[in-house]
């Protein structure tokens, strides 16, 4: 789980602030998201990912339909 | 204030052997502030202003030349839209410090990964040919021969990528983003009607001659040009390059803003544009055309200014879109992918990247390919697939058990899903449009 952790760049020294460019500054620790594995979907999210699915082919094979048309491959024009 | 580089060795150093942190001393915390800004500023503003690229500039500059100041009100209220989706991508990639295609393999499995990885490299494809096709364009009306100019563009792009320093890349891109301010300079030129401009931008309403298919096409279009599928993908992976870390996510959120201001008003300035030339009785074709119409009565440096901002907008939307591809892939292979590795050791990475230009910028130069078809592919294929690269990014920012407290909040969640059903809707409509071309009335 994410969390706020405390900015190493900022920090204050001596009445003074140390700023670090994120790319010289040490690697931060982040979520570990190859701990956690597949995310837990309730049979509804299930469901609405099946049918975006179905809806994105669907929808690929018309746009691919309708460029071939007018592509006139087809051997005329719509 | 002080600019002293501070060495100071990192924390554990006793036990293990780690860099040294090098740091910048402030005296102040607005210096400080500032300062921290600065160093965490780039991936927002690029990811918005690349998104203003070659198909950008062709459609707002048609919304005006068509319509005039009344289609301001809809690119306004398309502000909040694209700052609240690359928000969540702010969020996510500062969390896991991992890129969009890398998360979606990871957390909804292999199928969708790769189906979301298929769809995202076709459409980038197809869009970085239509940046080389306006390239092209741009550089014969300005007199170039075009076999010549695009390789070197294309070498261009290239070089200023594979140096091994994320840094020199994004210093030379952020560069060409502030470039595009150039457009407030033409808008202003071109003496623009500002009450008909205050109006349209603050009025919504519909214009003359009501709904009709050419309409819906460019409201769409205006849709899918502003908030794009590859956008997710490369802020995130920018993010996870750069190391931004947890105390950057509010300057993150700023550069984000930033860039979304400036991406709306620049393209407010294509439409000023595009009406001077309504204005003046021109037809439109294409923006290069436009740019040699409006040169015509407000002088050559609109002119040329227009056909160059052109050329920047495909460049900056080149780099961006191949390096989001390039990053995808190369997160989904396991291979190295950052801009801050040299050629040798990140040369996949590299070749995607060297591979979807020299592609994308050899197909414009054969004689006689299908560019007015691809066009119609990338806005049509954009337009259905953003709605579902959306779903997914919303359904990570809500994985409590992965972002903690960055995963949305409540009222994010209203905002978000008000956002996907209206681009559901108006994908419904392209889809319905695609399928029976008659639908909505001619003009």
């Amino acid at each position: 789980m994410a969390t706020m952790m405390n900015p190493i760049e900022n920090e204050e020294l001596n009445g003074h602030f140390v700023v670090i460019h994120p790319l010289d500054d040490r690697p931060e620790t982040k979520v570990d998201t190859e701990s956690f594995g597949p995310m837990a979907m309730t049979a509804s999210v299930r469901l609405s990912l099946l049918s975006l699915r179905a809806y994105l082919l669907l929808m690929m094979l018309l746009v691919f339909y309708r460029v071939v048309v007018l592509a006139g491959w087809f051997g005329h024009h719509a | 204030m002080n600019n002293k580089v501070l060495i100071v060795p990192a924390a554990g150093a006793a036990t293990e052997v780690v860099a040294p942190v090098r740091g910048r001393v402030v005296k102040s915390k607005r210096t400080r502030d500032l300062l921290t800004f600065l160093m965490v500023f780039g991936p927002g503003l690029i990811v918005m202003v690349a998104d203003n690229d070659a198909g950008a500039v062709s459609t707002y500059s048609q919304a005006g030349a068509q319509y005039g100041t009344h289609l301001l009100w809809l690119v306004l209220l398309l502000l909040p839209v694209t700052y609240f989706i690359q928000e969540m991508v702010v969020r996510l990639g500062i969390a896991t410090g991992k890129g969009h295609a890398a998360m979606i393999y990871q957390r909804f499995g292999k199928w969708w990964g790769l189906f979301s990885l298929v769809d995202l490299e076709l459409v980038n494809f197809l869009t970085l040919v239509t940046e080389f096709a306006a390239i092209n364009l741009a550089l014969t009306k300005m007199g170039f021969d075009p076999r010549l100019g695009v390789p070197l563009v294309a070498a261009g792009l290239v070089l200023i990528t594979v140096t091994g320093s994320y840094r020199r890349w994004e210093r030379t891109v952020v560069l060409l983003c502030l470039l595009d301010l150039a457009w407030f300079a033409i808008a202003f030129g071109l003496r623009p009607p500002f009450a008909q401009v205050v109006r349209g931008s603050l009025v919504p309403g519909l214009p003359p001659g009501g709904i009709t298919a050419d309409l819906m096409f460019l409201v769409i279009a205006i849709v899918g040009t502003t908030v794009a599928p590859w956008q997710l993908f490369f802020q995130q992976s920018c993010i996870a390059d750069k190391r931004l870390r947890f105390a950057d996510v509010k300057w993150a959120r700023l550069d984000t803003f930033l860039g979304a201001c400036i991406t709306i008003t620049v393209a407010a300035c294509m439409m000023i544009a595009g009406n001077a030339s309504l204005a003046h009785g021109f037809k439109f074709t294409d923006p290069a055309q436009m740019a040699v119409d409006l040169g015509g009565f407000a002088g050559g440096f609109v002119r040329n200014a227009i056909l160059l901002l052109m050329i920047n907008a495909a460049v900056l939307g080149t780099t961006a879109i191949s390096l989001s591809s390039a990053w995808a892939y190369g997160e989904v292979r396991g291979w190295p992918h950052s801009l801050q590795l040299p050629w040798r050791q990140a040369k996949g990475f590299y070749l995607v990247y060297v591979l979807c230009v020299g592609a994308a910028a050899g197909l414009v130069l054969i004689p006689g390919a299908p560019l007015q078809l691809i066009i119609l592919g990338v806005q049509v294929l954009a337009g259905v697939m953003l709605p579902s690269a959306i779903i997914f990014l919303q359904l990570l920012l809500n994985d409590k058990e992965l972002l903690g407290e960055y995963a949305n909040k409540p009222w994010n969640n209203w905002v978000n899903w008000s956002i996907i059903t209206v681009l559901f809707a108006l994908s419904l409509i392209l889809a319905a449009q695609v399928a029976a071309p008659n639908l909505f009335p001619a003009a």
